[in-house]
């Protein structure tokens, strides 16, 4: 493996540019963004290769300045829960398979339909592309259990995504600055922070 | 169904909308060679939107060269030199997605759109006979997405998703058709998924007021029939959140060329395209 091929930088870029392709890199591939998506085990897979990548070129030049890679691995959804209701649910996502998930979480009824059911099958039409239905789900779980860390950034992170807004100006003039609005631009400057690891960068 | 999937040009290199252009010559021509002169004129964005992607995977592109334009033989053209094979998909698919659609319109349009339809039937069904014999995983995909789409009008309290997943299974189908590679088969399928998922919401959105003066089948208008005034910010939400699926699907993908028109197309064509659909028709 090429490191400078991974990240897309020439072997003559300065420390600098080496950490902004990195960083650039990082934010794309993010496994927040991909927590709720198919393509979650592909995500982190690169995010490994650029992690890598830049380990290795930091520790080429044995920089003492120069930090080394700081995004975590695993999505929110792997380490964030400590009690869960539905472990072979979660397992049976993690491995893709959708229809049997589903069909555990349709047996429970009544009271057993608690903020983590709701969660879980957010998760499962995320997956399956149904966002809308995803999107009601994820509501209904913070709205049952408004302090779950879990659910909060599952519901914020969706949030951001349903504000297209890639290329970084605003193409629809909704007007004004809204609550939800100030909420993603939080979100967001939290990612960036992470992404500066407590280096003083920020 | 068609023209929304389009570049936005004035955020494009001049050599990326040469290229671009390219691949829209190349595939009228290639219509022209494999389904005669008439066929020329089915000729789709959203078509050469399928080339760009073929092309971009493929092994070599051997460039391009200069030609005539049939149309206007005065005006000189660039078409690809080689890639008969992608070229060649992306024409079946224009033939094979026309069909259907006036099977469709055949099915349930009024009188006028019925004759029109009778009277080009006899053309598309050779052509779609010979589309069908080159792809016939294309022509499966399509003709499922058809199938689907008829019974999931049928139920009166149709969800915005289920609405549009025969759109967006077919082409999530028809995009993963482009590779062996089982990876980039899985995220060309995601990709696929969301992107017909936008066509066919965006699509549901422009027809909105139409849709409901007529009572025709529209998933917003169902959705939104008990809460009118936010419906608009609902609608961009929806569409939006395809967009981002598909451009952190797209994101994962290792592109070999015109990555450009693609990083164009997702990042500036299709949500001037949404604003227009959305917000402007609405102003005047």
């Amino acid at each position: 493996m090429n490191p400078y091929q991974v990240l897309g930088v020439s072997e003559t870029a300065t420390d600098a540019e080496v950490k902004t392709a990195y960083r650039e890199l990082a934010k794309k591939y993010h496994p927040d963004n991909y927590a709720d998506s198919p393509l979650a085990d592909l995500a982190e897979q690169k995010m490994k290769e650029v992690n890598e990548a830049y380990d290795m070129i930091c520790d080429m030049r044995k920089n003492p300045s120069g930090s080394h890679s700081t995004y975590s691995q695993g999505a929110y959804n792997n380490a964030q829960y400590t009690h869960t209701n539905f472990p072979d649910v979660r397992r049976l996502i993690k491995e893709g398979r959708l229809d049997d998930a589903m069909q555990i979480l349709n047996g429970v009824s009544g009271v057993g339909r608690n903020a983590e059911w709701y969660f879980l099958m957010g998760m499962i039409f995320s997956r399956k592309g149904w966002t809308e239905q995803a999107y009601s789900y994820f509501q209904t779980a913070c709205r049952m259990e408004p302090n779950n860390q879990e659910f909060i950034s599952a519901l914020n992170n969706m949030n951001a995504r349903r504000n297209y807004n890639p290329s970084g100006y605003n193409t629809v003039n909704s007007g004004g600055c809204s609550v939800c609005d100030v909420c993603t631009t939080l979100v967001c400057m939290d990612c960036l922070c992470d992404c500066c690891g407590g280096n003083g960068c920020c | 169904m068609f023209g929304f999937v389009t570049v936005d040009r004035s955020e494009m290199l001049g050599k990326d909308f040469d290229a671009y252009k390219a691949i829209y010559c190349s595939l009228c021509k290639q219509l022209g060679k494999e389904y005669t002169f008439l066929s020329r004129f089915i000729l789709s964005y959203d078509c050469t939107f399928y080339a760009v992607m073929a092309l971009s995977l493929e092994d070599d592109c051997s460039g391009f060269c200069t030609g005539r334009c049939r149309f206007n033989p005065l005006k000189k053209c660039n078409y690809l030199k080689n890639n008969e094979e992608a070229l060649s998909k992306a024409a079946a698919l224009s033939i094979i997605s026309v069909y259907y659609k006036l099977v469709d319109n055949i099915a349930d349009g009024g009188f006028f759109e019925k004759l029109l339809c009778y009277l080009l039937m006899p053309f598309f069904s050779v052509w779609h006979k010979k589309a069908k014999k080159k792809f016939p995983k294309i022509e499966e995909a399509v003709a499922e997405m058809s199938k689907a789409q008829f019974e999931v009008e049928r139920d009166a309290d149709c969800s915005i998703d289920k609405a549009a997943d025969p759109t967006a299974t077919m082409l999530s189908k028809v995009l993963s058709f482009l590779t062996d590679d089982a990876e980039t088969c899985r995220i060309l399928s995601t990709m696929g998924y969301f992107l017909g998922k936008w066509i066919y919401l965006i699509d549901a959105a422009n027809d909105y007021d139409d849709d409901m003066k007529k009572s025709n089948f529209n998933p917003y208008v169902i959705a939104f029939r008990d809460k009118k005034p936010s419906h608009l910010k609902d609608i961009n939400a929806s569409l939006d959140h395809c967009l981002s699926e598909c451009l952190l699907s797209y994101n994962l993908l290792e592109v070999r060329r015109f990555n450009r028109i693609i990083d164009n197309l997702l990042i500036y064509g299709l949500p001037k395209k949404q604003e227009s659909v959305l917000y402007k028709e609405n102003k005047n």
